[in-house]
């Protein structure tokens, strides 16, 4: 028996300042039998949203006009004032580069969707957030998932201390 | 403490601890797995080709709207390109207008099947990023950029097009780094 995954279970969050790219994603969800889905278009409506109604993942377009796409995750991974430092943020953007997915990856993004992207795209990657949670990593310099998808073994007594 | 080796002569000092760096790990929050998965309802964790073919298609609805509000945005940017030829202070509205454009361009193009149209907003977005504004030349080469995209949507050319569409991208680009300079 394949297992399943019930979206009517999930909120989401869309923040995309762009009618059409928030609409396919939308769309998306609701074909998946989303029913709780807010869309904004702003990060401020964002965080009014997040504070008042319970959301359990956030869909979010790097370029935004104000507070962009990434100054909203470092807000929600870093601030005092954050809504819930732990959500799951899947960030969408037409940058794809390199140092465009680390920068997020740096800030704390959960999944990084490249545009133009397909169905089948944005479906593994809310796979990926709802079956594989990870555990969160809490340093001086970075609070967010672990950014270590693949677990290499080492062998020795204290693998981080290698790093000094 | 340290002490005097006999073995070596020398005066050793016992190594100090090592400072080990502050990290918490915090355990993954498994709510959302707790809720949503399970074997009853919902959709199968490793979708079949054929329900990955009918998500597709939901995402293909919206591809009218693309062709229609993007034409339109087009339309809307060239006569905001043009102004610029014309008033100089209008320039920088126009830069802003085709930054915009182009980025969108090139985000949703290739998720409606015009990938070449992604192709060509690339372009233009590497063009106008970093700029204020721009001289008469630049604002043709953007104007060249947007005539070539709604070519594409008004002929409905899906795909990466013929040897033709293809030397198009490729004279665009040509013309965007021989018009590079003076980047203001």
């Amino acid at each position: 028996m394949n297992a399943k995954i019930d979206f009517s279970k999930i909120s989401f969050l869309i923040v995309d300042g762009d009618k059409i790219s928030a609409q396919v994603v939308y769309d998306t969800l609701a074909y998946l039998g989303a029913s709780h889905i807010q869309r904004v278009k702003s990060p401020n409506n964002a965080f009014d949203v997040l504070r008042t109604e319970k959301i359990d993942i956030v869909i979010c377009e790097w370029r935004l006009h104000g507070m962009d796409g990434l100054e909203f995750l470092d807000v929600m991974r870093n601030s005092t004032n954050s809504p819930n430092r732990f959500i799951p943020v899947i960030m969408l953007t037409a940058h794809s580069e390199l140092r465009y997915v680390t920068t997020a990856r740096d800030l704390g993004i959960t999944e990084f969707l490249a545009k133009p992207f397909n169905a089948k795209a944005l479906y593994s990657r809310l796979v990926s957030v709802i079956t594989r949670p990870r555990v969160f990593v809490n340093t001086g310099t970075y609070f967010g998932p672990d950014r270590r998808r693949r677990q290499v073994e080492f062998d020795g007594p204290d693998r981080r201390s290698m790093d000094e | 403490m340290s002490h005097f080796d006999w073995g070596s002569g020398a005066i050793v000092k016992p190594e100090q601890p090592k400072k080990k760096k502050n990290v918490q790990i915090i355990p993954a929050q498994t709510d959302l797995k707790r809720r949503a998965v399970n074997f009853v309802k919902g959709f199968d964790i490793n979708l079949s080709s054929e329900q990955i073919e009918e998500l597709e298609q939901v995402v293909q609805r919206s591809s009218e709207t693309f062709v229609r509000d993007i034409g339109k945005d087009l339309m809307e940017c060239r006569k905001t390109v043009i102004a610029g030829l014309g008033d100089k202070s209008k320039r920088p509205q126009a830069i802003t207008a085709a930054g915009d454009l182009a980025y969108s361009v090139k985000a949703l193009g290739g998720t409606f099947q015009y990938p070449l149209m992604t192709q060509i907003a690339k372009s233009m977005e590497t063009f106008v990023a970093d700029r204020t504004t721009a001289n008469e030349k630049q604002l043709l080469v953007l104007q060249l950029h947007i005539d070539s995209l709604y070519v594409i949507l008004a002929g409905r050319v899906t795909g990466f097009g013929s040897t033709v569409e293809q030397a198009t991208v490729a004279a665009l680009t040509k013309l965007t780094e021989r018009y590079e300079d003076p980047r203001e």
